[in-house]
């Protein structure tokens, strides 16, 4: 295991792109691993999310250095609109619903995401000037 | 044979429109170029050309979807990164996020019913603010379409670049940390990148913002399907 880690910080070094290929394929057999588990042992928790759960464990244990899996993470999280832009296509299967209710959605998901986006910036900023209140 | 051809086309003209359209972003960052919504309207447009045809459009291009799998479980990177600033900061983290998807989820299903939509399309609404991967775990928990999710989460992007700007320019708010989680609570993905612009900070706080809420309301899922049924 500890060779493994040694291994990737060379090659992160020497060849960055490499090294990124092999992280990735390395967090999708993680990810491929925890589903199977998951399914198997009819578990309440979705594969994807045991998977990060654990990395997370193996992450603060130091059992897994983060510098070894940092490439590869980040080009998943950079590139996950490549990978929903496909369901999103979708919509062409329920094009009559939205033809419907199009608008009434639009004017729910603004109205919302306004509302979503104010009680979360004041509750933090309550919360946060309030804690420095009281430290100072 | 023609059909094979015709999903090979679409996954070619996805990859290719996304990586064509991504560096558009970064040179003009706008919320109307995002690739969030220049990819689906360049396919949609296409689509007019080749024909709509879902079934064809996702026999090729599921590898794709099947892909944010691992990307979820790549959340436990950001996670690890920012342990100090959760270390620092988690009360107002946390009543951000709790308060924040309460209120998505209260605001979603009460404007959906004053507006009579759909129970499916009420449904699906519910999980609009977190990221695409666990907001489609939580729509098909709660009863809602995935699909229906995936286009209601890109229009909340879309949409919470814009609000977001327009809401920071009028809100009187004083800290990094909370100009950061009203991105990353309500505009998930896309909200975080804008953050960056913002600040380093910023970024880092929606981010994290972003993971903690997703989390959240998958933990929350099977309650909240109890009490809609």
């Amino acid at each position: 295991m500890n060779s493994l880690h040694v291994r990737m910080r060379w090659l992160g070094w020497r060849r960055p792109r490499v090294a990124r290929w092999a992280q990735v394929a390395l967090i999708v057999l993680f990810w491929f691993a925890c589903d199977l588990t998951s399914r198997r042992l009819h578990l309440p928790l979705p594969g994807s999310v045991l998977a990060m759960a654990l990395l997370l464990v193996l992450l603060l244990a130091g059992a897994v250095p983060a510098a070894s899996l940092r490439r590869g993470a980040d080009w998943l999280l950079a590139e996950m609109l490549l990978f929903f832009i496909p369901a999103v296509m979708a919509v062409w299967q329920h094009l009559p619903l939205l033809r419907a209710e199009g608008v009434r959605i639009l004017a729910v998901i603004l109205v919302g995401t306004v509302l979503v986006m104010g009680t979360t910036a004041l509750l933090v900023d309550l919360v946060f000037r309030w804690r420095q209140r009281r430290a100072g | 044979m023609r059909d094979e051809l015709l999903s090979l086309l679409w996954l070619v003209i996805t990859l290719a429109g996304y990586y064509v359209l991504k560096p558009l972003y970064r040179r003009l960052p706008r919320w109307w170029t995002s690739p969030l919504l220049t990819v689906p309207l360049l396919l949609a447009a296409l689509g007019l050309l080749l024909g709509m045809d879902y079934p064809a459009y996702i026999r090729d291009t599921h590898w794709l979807v099947l892909m944010l799998g691992p990307a979820t479980a790549a959340f436990a990177l950001p996670i690890f990164r920012y342990r100090q600033l959760i270390r620092a900061h988690w009360p107002a983290l946390l009543a951000g996020v709790l308060g924040g998807s309460a209120m998505a989820i209260a605001s979603a299903w009460e404007l959906a019913t004053w507006c009579g939509l759909d129970d499916s399309v009420r449904r699906s609404l519910l999980a609009r603010s977190i990221t695409t991967p666990l907001a489609m775990l939580v729509s098909s928990d709660i009863g809602g379409v995935p699909e229906l999710t995936a286009l209601f989460v890109v229009i909340t992007g879309v949409a919470g670049i814009a609000l977001g700007e327009l809401l920071l320019r009028h809100l009187p708010l004083r800290s990094a940390l909370a100009r950061g989680a009203l991105f990353g609570v309500g505009a998930h993905g896309a909200g975080t990148a804008r953050a960056y612009d913002v600040g380093t900070e910023e970024g880092s706080v929606a981010s994290l913002a972003m993971v903690l809420a997703g989390l959240l309301n998958v933990l929350l899922a099977p309650c909240l399907s109890h009490l809609l049924r």
